[in-house]
């Protein structure tokens, strides 16, 4: 008998795609009251008059996957956790142009 | 395992809790949830710097899932106090009586590396869950499937979970695409209406041109619903590695370049690598240490591609002969350059 291996090819999320705000929920088990007040602080930017009628760049997911486990596994409120992952990001984007102009620096004896 | 073979006996490891949190036995519930603050605090792996933060914080976590329930705890105590971190476990014949947990067992379904042939062994990680879920298999021996988070509310849910995963690949598989052997763990409910995980591998294609941080959605490959509703999904989270010799930003790459200073002043044209093959650069007259060059459309695929840019170093020759010394001690007579002109005296 084989064991077939099934293929899959899944969808590919880009900036083109929003998904449903109750996707989005369900993708980071966070309620739509939460998202609510994540659009009030300005981490969310849906799309669409009432909040369970949102539409949502699916690019957020990662985001907000980051502040439900900060308010899961921490304890931090919806405020406290938009904050820390805004501030994860700046500091993400800070590291990564260190080592950018780290490389930079040594990147001619490590070419020789 | 995957391939027809053989499948492998994993040996469960006694997992001792109050070690994991370091408490003592006689730990307070104040104590014990003060010990998982500052733990998770320190572990977690979406702000920590620590090795192994997210291995460790899911040690955390699943120590207080059992140290923080009363039933729990007193069920995992009741297996005696001469238990050793690591040592070989199975769990007594009349565990669980007079206990009732919550959740079912073998609900903590998730997914694994897979390790078939074709597989990138190794090439992926998958991320902890925020649910709880994914602990040990001395966990689920003993209480079944994970519970909720530590500080959330169980919801009723009629469709099933999602599931997230990490995907690690390197920057040409970004390029030119490539594909991952994944083993997905599903619950199963047995003729005699046990549950068990059952494993089937799959292999999922990344487009070329996938950027770091992309997800990839698999629908209906997550968690299948309890009562034959709709499955959640598997979303997979692409991080392009680290290259040697390109830096990623969306869908354009750097490379630093170093030139000679000759090639630099008088301009030049250069072999110079990109993903899809060397190229040859043209490298203007009067270029500079940071100067920076296009080959537009030579960054990832996509609508529209990326590009490459070329940063470019210029690398001064060392003085190390008589004739470089000559040349050095020429151009400092017979050229009028002063490099810090633009510097107050």
């Amino acid at each position: 008998m084989t064991n077939a291996i099934e293929s899959l090819r899944g969808h590919l999320l880009s900036e083109e795609d929003w998904m449903g705000v109750e996707t989005l929920c369900r993708a980071c088990d966070l309620s739509l009251e939460v998202m609510a007040e994540l659009a009030d602080l300005g981490v969310l930017a849906p799309r669409g008059r009432s909040p369970r009628e949102w539409q949502v760049p699916a690019t957020v997911l990662p985001r907000m996957r980051i502040v439900a486990r900060l308010m899961h596994d921490l304890g931090v409120n919806v405020s406290g956790a938009a904050l820390a992952v805004e501030l994860l990001e700046t500091q993400h984007r800070l590291e990564r142009r260190l080592r950018e102009l780290e490389r930079y620096l040594h990147s001619g004896s490590a070419l020789k | 395992m995957m391939n027809g073979s053989c499948q492998a006996v994993s040996r469960m490891e006694y997992r001792d809790y109050y070690q994991a949190l370091g408490v003592e036995r006689s730990a307070t519930a104040d104590e014990v949830k003060k010990a998982y603050r500052r733990l998770a605090h320190k572990y977690h792996p979406d702000i920590s710097k620590e090795a192994n933060a997210e291995e460790k914080f899911k040690e955390v976590q699943e120590a207080y899932e059992v140290l923080k329930d009363p039933e729990k705890r007193a069920a995992y105590d009741q297996l005696g106090s001469e238990w050793k971190q690591g040592q070989s476990f199975r769990p007594p014949p009349d565990w669980a009586s007079g206990f009732e947990f919550r959740g079912a067992p073998g609900a903590g379904a998730g997914s694994g590396p897979a390790q078939g042939p074709g597989a990138r062994r190794g090439a992926y990680q998958f991320e902890f869950d925020g649910g709880g879920r994914g602990f040990s298999e001395f966990f689920s021996s003993l209480f079944g499937g994970g519970a909720g988070s530590p500080f959330s509310e169980a919801g009723a849910r009629r469709g099933g979970r999602d599931h997230h995963a990490r995907l690690d690949i390197g920057l040409e598989e970004a390029y030119a695409g490539a594909s991952r052997m994944l083993e997905l763990k599903r619950p199963q409910v047995k003729p005699d209406g046990h549950v068990e995980l059952a494993t089937h591998t799959v292999r999922v294609s990344i487009p070329a041109g996938v950027t770091d941080g992309q997800l990839i959605r698999l629908a209906g490959q997550g968690e299948p619903a309890p009562d034959g509703g709709t499955a959640g999904d598997l979303y997979l989270e692409v991080h392009v590695m680290p290259h040697v010799l390109y830096q990623l930003d969306g869908r354009d790459v750097t490379l630093t370049l170093p030139v000679a200073p000759w090639e630099a002043a008088l301009g030049a044209t250069v072999t110079t690598p990109t993903l899809g093959g060397s190229v040859e650069l043209k490298i203007p007259a009067g270029s500079q240490t940071g100067s920076r060059l296009r080959l537009r459309g030579r960054g990832l695929p996509g609508q529209p591609p990326g590009d490459q840019y070329v940063s470019l170093k210029v690398v001064v020759p060392p003085a190390d002969s008589p004739a470089a010394r000559a040349l050095y001690e020429q151009m400092s007579r017979e050229l009028a350059f002063d490099p810090r002109a633009g510097l107050p005296r």
